[in-house]
């Protein structure tokens, strides 16, 4: 998939700012607060319909302006465009496919592959269980309609399980019990459908981060990825293992009112040669551990969707050292679309640069082609 | 802009209506206004009927003009087996495809502790009475399979199993997320005939 042209209107910095695009390489470059990333910010939000950093709509709003609209155009085998209108007064988002209005914006997710590399992936392997679950979901979501309709499901049924958890220990009534038993059992339907999921992904995912890895930092380094709480069970047996669990924290359940057992408090390790990377990784190989998680990431969706995603860096060149960044040129190479941004262009003059990469620069908000 | 009252004030009734925006309300009031007399009293009295007639059948809770519903009345129907929907307006989605000779039972919604509605905010004591005193053999649920439904159909099996009666719901042909309301009627027939048994 290429996007071929993006248009911004007071999105952020960019009252009105319409670019043509390189298939292959695209560096952007541009002082901070320029603008740049805002640019990578758009062609997310047109590929998610939202926002990367989980910032809410109106604030993408340029300030002097009532609504930002993003207009892109992407060419595969066939051409699309998708439209994103935002309107402050109603503080609602239309979101348009091929100029028909897009009901449920779940429908678009995967359909538009994405991969973001951010400063913000160090979270992935140094933060909490919850950073990696994003991250995992985030892929399987991309990959899989079906397994984003059971994460809203599931996430739908802790919500209301919950609130009934809450009512039980409020009103001590025994009679609510019968109904936290219905609840249980969609839980568990749900929720075992989500961890087959992960299971089957990480089995997979598994090659894909070893090859990349091997790319960024040849060596005799091995990485590994294991989803912890599962990890080794039969596939069958995973039913089972999850309502026993249910039993066994019933009272504490209902003592706290919350939902104790499941895949939303999985985690997922990750190790270089079976060392667990969070507790003993260095700084470089946490870093090279991030950018071979989202390579893998874009060929595994390559490969799954049979549709090049399109590759978004954010700032990522200016604190790795040449020969990684030499490397991850290269890698780049094998990629297709990307978009690069970078403060200053010339110190990376180890990049390969072809005839076809375009370079733009962006500064206070207006982009010009170098 | 200045506009005759009565028309601004039809225009404005008018849009409050579901899927009827502005510009089609204005396009109703002025064509109603152009109307003969005859069409527009007669379009009042329906809508007045429409409202003062129509009651809630005591024993499935359809729409009815008398205390019982023309399908509950019908000795021709299946009367071993009973359909459980959410919604009275489901009741129209299923007869329409022509594929289910049963009676019916409207349930009035779907249990969502985070709106408040519990068991007790549902017809399903209702249910568990007719299913104790009459000859039912089969309870197919046709209830939207989202989490709610899901969570519902659950707890109604649990209930149902133990009084002897087969309980099946409808296939999962719906597209996701899809209400009855708004799937074709191929689809539901379908998924009324393909049921499970749960
Ligand atoms: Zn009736």
């Amino acid at each position: 998939m290429i996007l071929e042209r993006l248009a911004l209107s007071n999105f952020r910095l960019h009252k009105n700012t319409e670019l043509n695009f390189s298939e292959n390489l695209n560096y952007i470059v541009g002082g901070n607060g320029q603008g740049k990333t805002t640019i990578l910010e758009a062609m997310y939000f047109l590929c998610t319909t939202r926002s990367l950093n989980q910032a809410s709509d109106n604030e993408a709003l340029n300030f002097d302006e009532r609504f930002f609209e993003i207009t892109g155009a992407f060419r595969d085998t066939v051409k699309n465009k998708i439209r994103i209108y935002y309107d402050l007064d109603t503080n609602k988002k239309s979101v348009f496919l091929n100029d028909k209005q897009v009901n449920r914006a779940s429908t678009l997710i995967g359909k538009f592959p994405v991969v973001t590399l951010t400063q913000s992936d160090h979270s992935i392997t140094l933060g909490a269980p919850a950073d990696r679950r994003k991250f995992v979901d985030s892929v399987i979501s991309q990959s899989s309609e079906t397994y984003l309709k059971i994460l809203l499901d599931y996430n739908r049924t802790l919500r209301q399980r919950s609130s009934l958890l809450s009512q039980i220990k409020e009103s001590n009534n025994r009679y609510l019990l019968s109904q936290l038993e219905a609840w249980t059992e969609t839980l568990i339907n749900s929720g075992s459908e989500i961890v087959k999921h992960r299971i089957k992904f990480i089995k997979t995912f598994q090659e894909y981060i070893e090859n990349s890895y091997q790319r960024v930092m040849e060596g005799k380094e091995k990485p590994s990825v294991y989803y912890s709480f599962y990890g080794e069970l039969d596939e069958n047996m995973i039913d089972e293992k999850f309502r026993d669990e249910l039993k066994e924290r019933y009272n504490d359940e209902l003592r706290r009112a919350t939902n104790l057992v499941g895949p939303h408090r999985d985690d997922f390790i990750f190790t270089i040669n079976e060392h667990e990377i969070r507790k003993f990784g260095s700084q470089g190989q946490h870093k090279t551990f991030q950018i071979a998680l989202r390579f893998g990431e874009f060929f595994y969706l390559k490969n799954v969707r049979s549709i090049v995603p399109i590759f978004l860096m954010d700032d990522v060149f200016g604190e790795l050292d040449t020969n990684r960044s030499r490397k991850i040129s290269e890698y780049l190479n094998d990629i297709g679309q990307a978009f690069i941004t970078m403060t200053d262009f010339t110190n990376f003059k180890h990049l390969q640069k072809t005839e076809n990469d375009l370079v733009l620069n962006v500064n206070n908000g207006k982009a010009a082609y170098a | 802009m200045q506009i005759v009252e009565p028309l601004q004030v039809a225009i404005d009734e008018l849009s409050k209506l579901p899927s009827i925006g502005r510009k089609t309300a204005q396009r109703l009031a002025l064509h109603i206004l152009k109307s003969d007399e005859e069409v527009v009293e007669s379009l009042v009295k329906v809508l007045h009927e429409l409202k003062s007639k129509i009651r809630i059948c005591s024993v499935c809770y359809n729409y009815s003009i008398d205390d019982n519903c023309d399908i509950c009345n019908n000795q021709k129907r299946d009367r071993s087996f009973i359909c459980v929907v959410e919604e009275a307006s489901d009741i129209i989605s299923i007869e329409r495809t022509n594929e289910y000779q049963g009676l019916y039972h409207v349930l009035g919604g779907v249990l969502s502790p985070l709106s408040g509605k519990g068991t007790e905010s549902l017809k399903i004591k209702e249910l568990i009475q007719r299913l104790e005193s009459d000859e039912i053999k089969e309870v197919l649920l046709a209830i939207n399979p989202d989490t709610e439904g899901e969570a519902t159909s659950l707890y109604l099996a649990k209930l149902i199993k133990p009084l002897g009666v087969k309980v099946s719901r409808i296939a999962r042909g719906l597209p996701i997320g899809g209400d009855l309301e708004f799937a074709d009627d191929a689809t539901i027939g379908r998924a009324v005939i393909g049921r499970s048994y749960l």
